[in-house]
């Protein structure tokens, strides 16, 4: 337990200093807001329901886009290293997106979308597909022939080896993919919703400071952060549990 | 990506000679450039099939050929240029402080302990943050102009740097380090003459990734605040539902973002000349 | 063809074509017979298409030319009837003993209550009772062998198709293990085609040992070498001994002959 508090005291450190830096007048109260008065704005925001509202909304739209990347990815990525005519149709596009910066997609969703959720929801489709599939991918081809073969002697139809085989064998890599794809998704949320929402973190964040609202507009900000740190732990979680299984 | 292997030939060793193997390999490599090549094309011929067949408007997709005259229009006018500088140079400017901060803080971390005990725990926390959010924040203590924009991109760019820097620091040979020392070296010497040389691989492979970054950043934080650039003029367009400047605008990303990475690549090559990594096969 | 004989592998050629590089000729017109309950060894070089011969009995790939037949019938694909252990043991790391072990019954669409009685017995037979909620990564070679062969008895295949299962053994490890499979065989006869490069592996524990050529593969010769009692003692035996040696140098020019052949 010592061990993790001494491990997190910079934060702590960090923290004081800033109240400290703010209570000595160093800071302007517009430049570096009080931390307790960010804190405030925070509770504040919770009562008035504007941060759980957005916040539900952005949270929808994240959701929504990384499950459909990693059901369709991963099913595509599994499927191109099953067969070789969908890896002939699909390896050409994934080739050509891979390089291509995902935030560069943000005006073509809007143009076809708009400012509501469907662009957002595509976006996040779109972004987040390319690194679950190459993971799905790799870890898929990586499958050991001889499991393969064992199921089949035991009885287990092609198609049913897919299931029982390759889908568990790519697991690791596809998670690997999905971590990516989480963090990914929750850039492409946020500088979406900063440029082109009428609803959503971002756009709070926005609206906040337009309004020189600073101690919430901090507050939001510090929220989205530790979300996005937060998601990525209980990801990681996740995986320790799902392949508690390796040495 | 290799073709897939066909799952039903079992693992035997090789027969054939060695002469026929490096044949092979660059045969290899030829093929696959080759069949690279071939499907770029045919997805751009697919495009232009697609957007004219009339199942989908020009609005939505507007066909290739419209695109690479509008592109071309953009190039003869001088904006194009104006753009791709404009970004570029901030990414690259950004990329760059990146570059120097991450490898001397990492080297600062790996040989000071309180300097590691004092950042570990916000490269922890800050690795997995959408760093982006913190955008309006910058732009209230710096403005909406290029010094912004590039903090921004250092702000993320920085990251994969150090951490790639720490791993590669981290993993240097003991023995390599302790000869030095035997012979004389002392502390500056040590890291600049030793122990960076041989994290170079791991370190450059945390430039790759930081400059994908970079460039994605500068991109997203044009679109955000406006003015020249690739990423601005695209929001633009699209604002202006002019989607052939949009979707030329991808393209135009799409190649810089291509160039970039080969460009890495080729350097590394160079670089890291005297690795093992070089001497082993394709 | 013989009534007693249950594998029917005649004139079978082989080559293997690998992605890239030339094809390799793997086997030249193979022809042997393996009779019902027999323990019959394949013994050779390295590369000399033994496995090969085994995954092809196995039906996990198509014979070019010639045929296989088992039971009368031509082999076309893998099936419950040829179970098959492999020599880094193909346990699904994802699943524990238990599940490993039950897979094959579970394809059979064995009721429930059956199959956790004949996994938990297979557990036993092979002494791994206390390891059933084990992960592979937890075991030892030898125990993650046992877990393979476990599995591959509980669906109760008529034959064993193993290839160099003990080659990824240590030796102490390997000789015991020897002597459990015998135990096991004498308990629950089957047909077994063992795959192995051993000399010593392939006579103690079979009835005939087919010795194979250097790539591409032929077989040489088909030695008798049934031996009445099979406990650890034979292995010093005068007989036995001189039987080794006798297949050994039938072996050992086609071993050199494989180390010409072998890529640097």
């Amino acid at each position: 337990m010592t061990r993790v508090v001494v491990r997190y005291l910079p934060i702590l450190i960090l923290a004081l200093a800033w109240e400290a830096a703010s209570r000595l007048g160093l800071f302007s109260s517009l430049t570096l807001p009080a931390l307790g008065d960010v804190a405030a704005s925070w509770l504040e925001l919770i009562r008035d329901g504007d941060l759980v509202s957005n916040g539900l909304t952005s949270m929808y739209r994240g959701t929504a886009g990384l499950v459909l990347a990693v059901v369709i990815g991963g099913g595509l990525g599994v499927a191109m290293a099953s067969s070789r005519v969908v890896n002939a149709l699909l390896a050409a596009p994934i080739e050509v997106f891979y390089p291509l910066p995902k935030s560069a997609l943000i005006p073509v969703t809007v143009l076809w979308l708009g400012f509501g959720d469907g662009s957002k929801i595509l976006l996040i489709f779109l972004g987040c597909m390319i690194p679950v599939t190459i993971g799905a991918y790799n870890g898929a081809r990586g499958s050991d022939q001889v499991l393969l073969w064992s199921a089949r002697s035991m009885g287990a139809s092609r198609l049913r080896t897919l299931w029982d085989v390759v889908v568990p064998s790519a697991l690791p890599e596809m998670l690997n993919g999905i971590r990516t794809a989480l963090a990914l998704s929750f850039i492409l949320l946020v500088s979406s919703e900063l440029i082109a929402a009428q609803q959503g973190f971002g756009y709070l964040i926005g609206y906040l400071g337009d309004n020189g609202s600073y101690p919430g507009m901090f507050a939001v900000v510090l929220t989205v952060a530790f979300l996005g740190f937060a998601a990525d732990r209980l990801f990681q979680l996740l995986t320790g549990w799902l392949l508690r299984w390796r040495e | 990506m290799a073709r897939v292997e066909d799952l039903a030939k079992p693992a035997v060793p090789a027969g054939a000679g060695a002469g026929d193997r490096e044949r092979g390999r660059a045969l290899n490599a030829a093929a696959r450039f080759a069949t690279r090549a071939f499907s770029l094309v045919v997805l751009l011929i697919a495009w232009e099939l697609i957007a004219r067949s009339g199942k989908v408007t020009p609005f939505m997709l507007p066909p290739l050929s419209a695109v690479i005259e509008r592109i071309y229009a953009d190039a003869a006018s001088g904006m194009l240029w104006t753009n791709l500088g404009v970004t570029l140079a901030r990414a690259m400017a950004g990329f760059f402080i990146a570059t120097v901060g991450g490898i001397a803080l990492g080297a600062a971390m790996s040989r000071l302990r309180p300097v590691r005990w004092f950042f570990d725990p916000l490269i922890s926390i800050g690795f997995p943050m959408p760093k982006i959010a913190f955008l309006p924040i910058i732009m209230l203590w710096l403005g909406v102009y290029d010094v912004s924009k590039i903090s921004m991109v250092v702000f993320d760019a920085i990251f994969p740097v150090l951490t790639a820097t720490l791993a590669g620091l981290a993993a240097v040979d003991k023995e390599l380090i302790w000869s030095a020392r035997n012979m004389g070296a002392r502390e500056h010497e040590l890291i600049w003459q030793v122990a960076l040389p041989a994290a170079l691989p791991q370190i450059f492979t945390g430039l790759q990734v930081a400059l994908p970054i970079a460039l994605i950043v500068e991109i997203v934080v044009e679109m955000a605040l406006g003015g020249y650039g690739l990423g601005a003029a695209m929001m633009s367009a699209s604002r202006f539902a002019d989607s052939r400047g949009v979707f030329a605008g991808i393209v135009e990303i799409a190649i810089v973002g291509y160039a970039l990475i080969k460009a890495m690549a080729a350097i590394r090559r160079r670089l890291l000349l005297w690795h093992h990594e070089a001497q082993a096969p394709a | 063809m013989n009534d007693q004989a249950q594998i029917v592998v005649e004139g079978v050629t082989h080559t293997y074509r690998p992605p890239r590089g030339r094809p390799v000729p793997a086997l030249a017109e193979v022809s042997l017979e393996v009779r019902r309950r027999e323990f019959f060894a394949l013994l050779g070089p390295s590369g000399c298409g033994k496995s090969t011969l085994l995954y092809l009995i196995g039906g996990f790939f198509a014979t070019e030319a010639g045929r296989i037949l088992v039971d009368g019938e031509p082999v076309a694909a893998p099936g419950a009837d040829r179970g098959i252990v492999f020599q880094h043991f193909a346990l699904f790391p994802w699943k524990t003993v238990r599940a490993n072990v039950r897979y094959g019954l579970e394809r059979l669409k064995i009721p429930r209550a059956e199959r956790e009685a004949r996994a938990q017995a297979m557990i036993d037979l092979v002494g791994l009772r206390g390891f059933e909620d084990s992960y592979p990564s937890q075991l030892s070679g030898g125990m993650k062998q046992r877990t393979a062969i476990a599995r591959t008895l509980a669906f109760d295949p008529s034959i064993l198709l193993m290839d160099e299962p003990f080659g990824a053994l240590d030796a102490q490890t390997r000789a015991l293990m020897q002597t459990e499979l015998l135990g096991i065989w004498q308990r629950t006869p089957k047909t077994v085609i063992f795959v192995t490069h051993d000399v010593q592996e392939a006579v103690y524990l079979a009835d005939r040992v087919a010795v194979m050529s250097a790539r591409p593969g032929r077989i040489k010769t088909i030695v008798e070498t049934r031996f009445g009692n099979r406990d650890p003692s034979l292995l010093r035996s005068p007989a036995f001994v001189e039987k080794v040696e006798e297949i050994w140098n039938l072996v050992r020019i086609e071993a050199i002959k494989a180390q010409g052949t072998e890529a640097p």
